[in-house]
Formats: C-alpha cells, structure tokens, sequence
C-alpha cells in the first residue's frame, strides 16, 4: 500500500502532508520526499503525521536519519498531529526528547 | 564453401527478411523444425534490438563447420553488429529479470538459451557486437 | 538430453495414436500423465508442438500439407513461451542459490546467540526468539559473572531480514569487547551506545534493555535504550506492572547517559522482556493490547517460564494465521519459591 504525500511551501516552512502506515515497504517512499528537504540550506521542516495511523522501526529510521540531517545543516524538523500509537512509540525509543514532537496541528495555531 | 549473407535492420522488414535468410540456411543445414524456430527467434531477438535502440546495424548470417570424434558437425553462426549506443552494463543486461524491463539488450540471455554458443563485446558509444552459434545435432 | 528426448517422442507417438484408434477417457489420462512427464524432463512448450507434429509426419503422412504448416506455425507462436519457460527455470536454480545461502547466513547468526542459558538455582528461565523470516533482527545475550549475577539483554535492531541480522553482529562483537561493565546495565549502554553511533548508517538504531540479577540480594538492575517495556509481575498482589527504562535508543547522539533502574525481587516475582514483535502482533481486528499478552501469561503462569514462553509464542503466532509479521523474542526470569 502507498503513501499519500503531500508538499506544501508556506512562509519559507516545507510542509510535507504524510498519510498512510509507514513501514518497511512505504518507508523508502517516505525518505525519497523528505531527505531533499532537509538537505537544503537551513531547512526548515514540518511533517504532519495527522493521518498516519501506524509507523513501525524503519518508519522511525526515517525521521531519525531526517533529524540528522536537519541538525547538519543547522535547520528544523518539527513532527505535528501525532496520534497516540505514534506518540508512545517517539516517547518509549526516547525521541521525543530530542526532536520536536506535538500532537497539535499547525492549523489549531 | 560458406555462405554468407548480410542483411542490414533499418526497419521491421530488415527484420523479417534476417529471419528469412536464417531459416533458408538452417533448412538448407539440415535443422529440425524446433530448431529452425529457435535460430529464427534468437535472429529476431537481436535484430530487434538493432531496429528499437541502435540507427544502424546488420545482421550476419553464415554456416560454420567443425571437427569432433564424432565426425564433422554443422552450425549456424549469426553475428548482430550495430555502431548504436553500446550497453554500460553487460553483466546486467545478461541477467535473467532484466529482460522484462526492455530497453537495450533486453532479451539476450534468452538468445544465449536459445543458441549453443554465445558471445558479446560492446563499448559505450561506439556499438555492440554479438556472436552466436547453433549446432546440428 | 537426446535420449530422453527421443525417448519421450516415441511414448508420445504410441499415446497419440492410441488415443485416435480408441478416442476414450484412458487415452486422455495418459495425456495427463504424459503431460507432467514432460515437466519432469524440462522439455519446453515448442518441443512439445514438435513431438505432435513428429507424430502426425509419422503416423499420417497423407494429411493435407495445410495441417503440418498450420502446427509449423503454432510452433513459432509457441517460441514465447518457450523462452519464458527457460528463464523460469534459470530463476527458479537462482532462488534455489540465494535460498541456500541465506540458510547458510541464518545458520552462522545462530551462533551470535547464546548456546545455553546459564543456571542459577535461584532462577527460573524462559527464552524464546523466533525470526519472521529466515534472518533475524532481534538479539539476546546471557552471562553469568563469577558472583553468579546473571546480565541480560534483549535488542531489537532495526528493520528485519539480512541488514538488521548484519547490524546484529556488530552488536555481538561490541558487547563481548565489554566486558568489565557487563554487569553494570548504565554503564553499558552507554559504552555501547558510542560504539554503535560511530558505526551505523543515519537511519539505523537499536534499541536494548539490559539487566542483572544479583541472586545473593535477589536486586534486579536495569537500564533501557528506547526498548518496548516489558513487565513485572507481582506474586503476592497477582499483579503486573510495565517495565521501562527510559533512554534514548543506542545510535542517536554519541554522548547519551543512560539511567539504572532497580526493583527487589520477591519470591515467585517474574520478569518479561520482550521485542515490540510480541507487542505488536496484528490481527483482522487490529493490534493485540498489552492486556491481551498479561493475560496469557497469567493463564501460563503455574507452568516452568520455559513453557510459559512457548505456549505465549504459539497463541500469538495461532491469533496471527501462523504468519510472524515481525521477528518475536520474549524472556522470563522467575525468582524460584
């Protein structure tokens, strides 16, 4: 089964819309649309996981090598809209500790 | 004593007239019916190679003979020279799988099944040579 | 080759020309029959129209010349076919070789696991580890020290199959070049924790809780690098409770500390540790809830952990059609009564 991604551009953020399970098949459909994001000179990125029910050991794989390299080039990546399945699996592996996580959206802003 | 034709593949007629000399001297050769499907095949396959992914290429058709304990034997040689793009990745294209993707040198490991013998050269952009030969048996 | 081939030109011609003498249900048996011969010899689609048209040349010369060129053709048309079926063959001898060396693969990761469990007479141990497919991703670890502390780990390395088995034994030689902290769970993780930052890929991690019972004060120490939480269970209450260590996972940032937890262990008290392959069984329904796994374990209970841990694994594997989605891996430790 494939993701539904989404990019949107708004106030220098890259916005990447996320829906689906992320696992080990759709994983490297995640990483293709992500790492040119956080690659970029400063970047500064927002996934919204509102409609990921499900991210399993190589979903996460993805956002910690997304985390890397964000942090190498001195830019941000903030995960919004986290369900409670996501959200427990960030806090037990202790990521939500260095990445900027909430289960808030942007829009609730 | 060997006879020799050359047929150049511009076009799907080059094709057919390819198949054409190859059967003619399998026949000729003494071939089964099996395997005069198979040479014509295996010429089909490289020449089509020739028409879809090089501008310009002939294909050789030639008898060849050869001495074993058990007497004299008789084959058929084909030879696919094209001066096209030549392929990056013999090694690849060789490999069972690859053939379903299409594009140049799709289909060869199935000629090399086909045939008895097999032989390729190719140097990006210059062309691709290959060889190919079926004994009677 | 030849031999069999003319062999089965001659078996044709006989079934064929039976068949048209007698026309019955017999002689289309036979070629049924014949027709898996023809698979067992490999011979491929065209050389089967060819063994008709032999038979026909033979057996009916007088046919119109219409009949043969028509099966002339047939036999080209039949050339894709043939040609398909050679390449499945070659596939089929290529699975046959990548399969065996994987076996050979998952064999030699066997041996990154511990032979034997040690034994300590105050403890009662159950393991269980069993792959989703040949390869593993998850890892555990037994020692005992000379005080007859018993350390413990359990990891789960990302993903599954041959990459997370290929991390695995980077795991194995790290924690046996280790071997002064190896009974202090904070210590090691972080130790351990620089020697995988320094060697994994940008999105590989692991995640492992270590532990070490000490027998003479029956202390259970503990520390945890983002692993799924085990549980512990109380004899006198009957009661579980989630064990978690908090702690970031092993790869992340070089310099991660990593705290010890600790718990007394009463007589009858039981430890779980477990891979999130247990926690994260999936039915038709949807994932199975951490009560579901407490409550079959207390149905198991009475039984040695041994057994509790195999009759968890076989419920599990039944709730889920017997197709392990992930690699599962559940220990127990039992304080004896």
């Amino acid at each position: 089964m494939d993701l539904d991604i989404r990019t949107e551009e708004k106030n220098g953020q890259d916005i990447l819309y996320v829906g689906g399970e992320v696992d080990a098949y759709t994983a490297p459909q995640l990483r293709e649309s992500l790492k040119p994001l956080t690659e970029k000179d400063i970047p500064n990125v927002i996934v919204d996981l509102a409609d990921v029910d499900y991210i399993d050991s190589t979903g996460l794989g993805i956002f910690i090598g997304a985390l890397k390299s964000v942090n190498a080039n001195e830019g941000s990546l903030k995960l919004i809209g986290l369900n409670a399945r996501v959200k427990r699996l960030f806090s037990i592996t202790g990521l939500d500790e260095v990445m900027d996580i909430s289960e808030e959206r942007e829009e609730a802003k | 004593m060997s006879v020799q034709s050359n047929v150049e593949v511009h076009t799907e007629w080059g094709i057919v007239s390819a198949r054409q000399a190859g059967r003619n001297l399998a026949k000729e050769l003494g071939f089964s019916s099996v395997d005069q499907a198979r040479i014509t095949t295996a010429i089909s396959e490289l020449a089509r190679n020739i028409y879809l992914y090089a501008e310009k290429g002939e294909i050789i058709i030639e008898s060849v003979e050869r001495m074993q304990s058990t007497g004299r034997k008789k084959g058929i040689k084909i030879t696919a020279k094209d001066e096209g793009p030549g392929i990056k990745n013999i090694r690849q294209v060789m490999e069972d799988g690859f053939t379903t993707s299409g594009g140049l040198g799709a289909g060869l490991p199935g000629v090399k099944r086909l045939m008895d013998e097999f032989d390729i050269d190719s140097i990006a952009g210059e062309g691709t040579e290959i060889t190919t030969i079926k004994w009677n048996s | 080759m030849a031999d069999s081939f003319s062999l089965m030109q001659e078996q044709y011609t006989k079934i064929l020309k039976k068949y048209l003498e007698e026309k019955n249900e017999t002689g289309l048996y036979h070629a049924q029959q014949f027709s898996k011969k023809v698979l067992e010899n490999q011979i491929s689609p065209e050389e089967v129209v060819s063994l008709h048209l032999d038979a026909l040349e033979k057996y009916f010369p007088d046919l119109p010349q219409g009949v043969f060129d028509s099966f002339e053709f047939l036999l080209e048309v039949m050339m894709g076919y043939g040609m398909a079926y050679r390449e499945h063959q070659s596939l089929r001898d290529k699975q046959k070789e990548l399969e065996t060396e994987i076996n050979v693969a998952a064999s030699m990761q066997q041996t990154f696991l511990p032979k034997e469990i040690p034994s300590v007479d105050a403890l009662d141990v159950g393991v269980i580890s069993v792959p989703a497919s040949k390869m593993s991703g998850d890892y555990y670890h037994f020692i005992k020290d000379d005080n007859d502390c018993i350390g413990v780990a359990i990891a789960d390395i990302i993903g599954k199959g041959v990459p997370a088995a290929l991390c695995m034994s980077m795991i194995k030689y790290a924690m046996d070049s280790l071997p002064e902290q190896r009974l202090q769970p904070g210590a090691l993780l972080d130790n351990l924790n620089r020697v995988v930052e320094q060697n994994v890929a940008s999105n590989m991690f692991i995640t492992m809780m270590y532990g070490s019972y000490d027998p003479r004060v029956h202390h259970f120490y503990y520390s945890g690098a983002g692993h799924e939480p085990g549980f512990y269970y109380h004899y006198d209450t009957d009661t579980f409770e989630e064990l978690y260590a908090k702690g970031l996972v092993l790869g992340i940032k070089r310099d991660t500390t990593f705290r010890e937890y600790h718990k007394k262990v009463e007589p009858g008290d039981f430890i779980v540790l477990l891979s999130d392959g247990v926690t994260e069984c999936r039915t038709d329904d949807g994932f199975i809830e951490r009560e579901e796994l407490t409550r079959l374990i207390r149905k198991y209970k009475h039984l040695p952990a041994q057994e509790i841990v195999d009759n968890v694994f076989y419920q599990l594997e039944k709730l889920q059609g017997f197709q392990l989605r992930d690699d599962f891996s559940l220990i127990i430790l039992r304080r004896k009564v």
